[in-house]
């Protein structure tokens, strides 16, 4: 025995063969996240059924029919190297904090004194965001069923689960400004507004539009290149610093901290359109083309950012949709794209 | 003071609204969320077994994954490792091989509840499925990669799913099928509620046992571990089921029975030689017989009953199975050795001999005197009459070979004509399964009809080993050497 485990032990490997010639140690990050799609063989049907099957169907339209060109799609890397272990860590820690928040600032009464203003924005924005954000959760997971690496599937996971942490933060805080304003809180209910109030409305649309969209391109680009930053950045980021304005530093400091989910899937997102973008000559253009196709759905909801966010005393709407539009723009010029001209 | 979870959890939920851009039957098209018959508002009474926040979770988990690397860290140092039964490393290399990619699908299944599910709540469960899964595939990969350096074996971690090595492509036949191609429901039905809730659970309880007993501490450690997110989120089957009860029991009751059916056959592959062949002899604790009785039979019998389903209609012929298939399985596993990517222990010394006919009475009459044969070339030095110079014929459902899914050495031919085509199964049960959903499987060549049609070449064994992937650091060999034969020589 002892001389079967020393015979192979001279045939060992340093790490996967399916590295190649990586040249180097991989990092814990890479050993866990690598080549774990099994269905891009080359030459081979996605699933192992037969090619009429709807999961091949699906897989081979949706997927590999699109325009994007990648030599090598395992070539791409998260920049903040995500593994589960060091999601759930840090997640924890950020929940840790939150939790902090919110027994710090109940005791403090933080609710009973928020102001009619900051109340009516709460009301009216954060509560129903929830829906906002399960729209993201639905279209983050898409990104991933479909994603042509475990690299960028990965990616995708994480920012579905960031999106569920936002509904039930959101559901949290609208359950304790019940609990403290009743009706104030209750009427006409967070559904109303998300349906009904026609500043939401855009985002609503943009939401339903990008369900629809199931080539892998663009989901990604209507997911995580429009709808998703656009929307981070008006209901997330910027409402914050309405909070902030308004007086409800609970709610700017949760906030806060939920647009750090929102920054590290940016930071994926870009790394992903950079990684694109040099893979091919084409890809600019293809997805400069998906963006441009939005470009209606994206104007839309930024022109309606400033009636969403309207409070007295915070910053005036038409320098929130300054903002956003600069910060979107901001985004994508470094890659060489630019925001749809709608 | 915080709220309670149960405080808010009801409006974290309340996700439903009513689309008015877009037509909600193309965002949630019924062929990805199943909901087929079932009226829109009964998925209303979809209540989900189990509640986790997030915060509870990423909570959780984190002492969880602390825990494993507790263990693992303690453990590398003391070169637990070196010390183990080769034998043993034989089961860690075919779950590893035939289950990490399974864990990274079961992220995409998970996802698709995530995002198609035809409830918001179910929708919301799949991100916590999402993560489970993610821990698990990158737990396998980093138990595994650290074995590298002392068997090259372990690289089919993560090689396996993309090769063409038989096993794995019948492992990924039927994976392929009800993670990845099926619709959220069936897959409740067919992952969450028979593999994860049954079948895995056995897999998962039963190699953490023996591998504790083997002295395998850190991969006992992380079956288990991960067995406990496996027993959470298994549950989501059962709502479904419930409401498909309600609405159209029929269609439970055939997609339970077909996984029901073609799961058996996988785990008489990956898990009865384990148990009964690879595990040493004083290390077993119970026989592959024993768990399916116990931890399977009893198990899917009260599900079924507390539901109101039938037993399969094969229930009879699916327990006469349970003594003899995976025998079978073995013979043949061990008999093409070379195509498997570790190496088999035959597990038939006259000692083990001993165990197999206390444990099956009809052991020795149905296969010892095969192995007497084999044992006999042994002893005369003919190893090569001992190994396959063809291939074995494939089930056109299962993609395992063809002989002995019902009873050892059965001749009987079941096949089915489709639009034209003749498809060869292993059992009348797989057969059945063909007939009543044969979109499913047809013109889906198993390995050896891609022999057959040229694809391979050259058309021979060594060119099929080839087409398969498998390398000479891996290719499968006795794992004793043919010891355990020579012990005969004296009695
Ligand atoms: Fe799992
Ligand atoms: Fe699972």
């Amino acid at each position: 025995m002892t001389e079967l485990a020393s015979r192979s032990r001279r045939r060992g490997l340093k790490t996967w063969s399916a590295f190649g010639d990586l040249g180097r140690r991989p990092s814990d990050y890479e050993i866990v996240t690598h080549h774990m799609n099994h269905t891009t063989r080359p030459g081979e049907q996605p699933l192992e059924m037969g090619p009429h099957v709807r999961g091949n169907v699906w897989l081979r339209t949706h997927r590999d029919g699109m325009r994007l060109v990648v030599p090598d799609w395992d070539a791409f890397r998260d920049p903040d190297a995500v593994t589960y272990s060091t999601y759930v860590t840090a997640q924890d820690d950020q929940e840790t904090y939150v939790e902090g928040l919110l027994e710090r600032f109940d005791e403090a009464g933080h609710d009973e004194g928020l102001s009619d203003s900051a109340l009516g924005l709460l009301r009216r924005v954060l509560a129903p965001s929830r829906f906002l954000a399960h729209g993201l959760q639905m279209l983050s997971s898409y990104v991933q069923q479909l994603a042509p690496s475990s690299y960028v599937g990965n990616c995708a996971t994480f920012q579905t689960a960031d999106q569920l942490r936002r509904v039930q933060l959101a559901a949290y805080r609208t359950t304790q400004l019940r609990l403290t304003r009743g009706t104030e809180m209750t009427e006409p209910g967070e559904r109303w507004y998300w349906e009904n109030d026609p500043a939401w409305q855009p985002i609503r649309k943009a939401v339903e539009r990008a369900l629809l969209e199931f080539d892998w391109d663009r989901a990604f680009v209507v997911t995580n290149l429009v709808t998703k930053p656009l929307t981070d950045l008006i209901t997330v980021e910027r409402l914050g610093a309405q909070a902030e304005a308004v007086g409800a530093p609970l709610d700017a400091l949760i906030l806060q901290n939920l647009y750090l989910d929102c920054r590290r899937s940016r930071r994926w997102t870009f790394a992903l359109v950079s990684f694109l973008v040099a893979a091919d000559p084409g890809n600019r253009a293809v997805l400069q083309e998906h963006l441009d196709s939005f470009g209606e759905l994206a104007r839309g909801v930024l022109d309606a950012a400033g009636r969403l966010l309207e409070v007295s005393g915070g910053q005036p709407p038409q320098a929130i949709v300054d903002t956003v539009r600069s910060a979107w723009c901001d985004m994508l010029a470094p890659h060489g794209l630019t925001a749809p001209r709608g | 003071m915080l709220l309670n979870r149960d405080d808010w959890y009801e409006t974290s939920r309340d996700l439903d609204w009513t689309f008015s851009y877009v037509d909600p039957n193309e965002v949630f098209p019924a062929s990805w969320s199943g909901a087929g018959d079932v009226p829109a508002d009964a998925w209303q009474d979809w209540e989900e077994p189990f509640r986790v926040s997030y915060r509870d979770y990423v909570r959780i988990q984190r002492e969880k994954e602390g825990g494993v690397k507790a263990v693992g860290n303690a453990l590398s140092r003391a070169g637990v490792f070196e010390k183990l039964d080769p034998a043993h490393l034989a089961s860690a290399h075919l779950h590893l091989g035939g289950t990490c990619m399974v864990e990274q699908m079961a992220i995409t299944m998970q996802s698709r509840f995530c995002r198609f599910a035809p409830t918001p709540k179910w929708r919301n469960l799949g991100v916590f499925g999402m993560l489970d899964e993610t821990r698990h595939a990158q737990l396998d990969l980093r138990f595994a990669h650290e074995l590298l350096k002392v068997d090259p074996r372990f690289d089919w971690t993560l090689k396996a799913f993309h090769t063409n090595e038989w096993g794995i492509r019948a492992v990924k036949a039927f994976f392929d099928d009800i993670m990845l191609n099926a619709d959220c429901v069936e897959a409740a039905l067919a992952v969450s509620l028979t593999v994860e809730h049954g079948f895995t659970n056995m897999q998962f309880v039963a190699l953490a046992a023996d591998a504790m007993a083997a002295g395998d501490i850190n991969w006992s450690n992380l079956l288990s571990s991960i067995q406990t997110d496996e027993a959470r989120h298994a549950q989501q089957g059962f709502p479904t089921l419930a409401v498909l009860m309600e609405h159209d029991p029929e269609r439970a009751q055939q997609a339970i029975d077909v996984a029901f059916w073609r799961s058996t056959r996988l785990f008489q592959t990956l898990t009865g030689p384990a148990m009964d062949y690879y595990t040493p002899l004083e290390q077993r604790k119970m026989s592959f017989k024993e768990f399916m009785l116990e931890w399977i039979v009893n198990h899917h019998e009260r599900i079924l009953e507390d539901y109101g389903l039938k037993k399969p209609w094969y229930w009879d012929d699916f327990l006469r199975s349970l003594e003899t298939a995976h025998h079978s399985m073995h013979l043949g596993m061990w008999w093409y050795r070379p195509t498997l990517f570790f190496k088999p222990n035959a597990g038939v010394s006259p000692a083990e001999r001993e165990w197999l006919r206390e444990k099956y009475p009809t052991w020795e009459r149905d296969f010892g005197y095969i192995w007497d044969q084999i044992i006999a070339n042994v002893q005369a030095g003919d190893v090569p009459a001992t190994l396959p110079e063809t291939l074995p014929v494939l089930c056109n459902v299962t993609h395992l070979p063809i002989g002995g899914a019902c009873a050892p050495h059965e001749l009987a031919e079941h096949k089915s004509e489709y639009k034209g085509k003749v498809y060869r199964f292993d059992s009348h049960i797989s057969k059945w399964c063909f007939d009543v959903d044969p979109e499913r499987y047809a013109d889906h060549p198993t390995v050896v009809d891609r022999f057959l049609a040229g694809d391979i070449q050259p058309m021979d064994l060594p060119g099929a080993l080839a087409w398969m992937g498998i390398t000479p650091d891996v290719m499968g060999d006795d794992v004793y050497d043919y010891a355990w034969a020579r012990e005969y020589v004296n009695a």
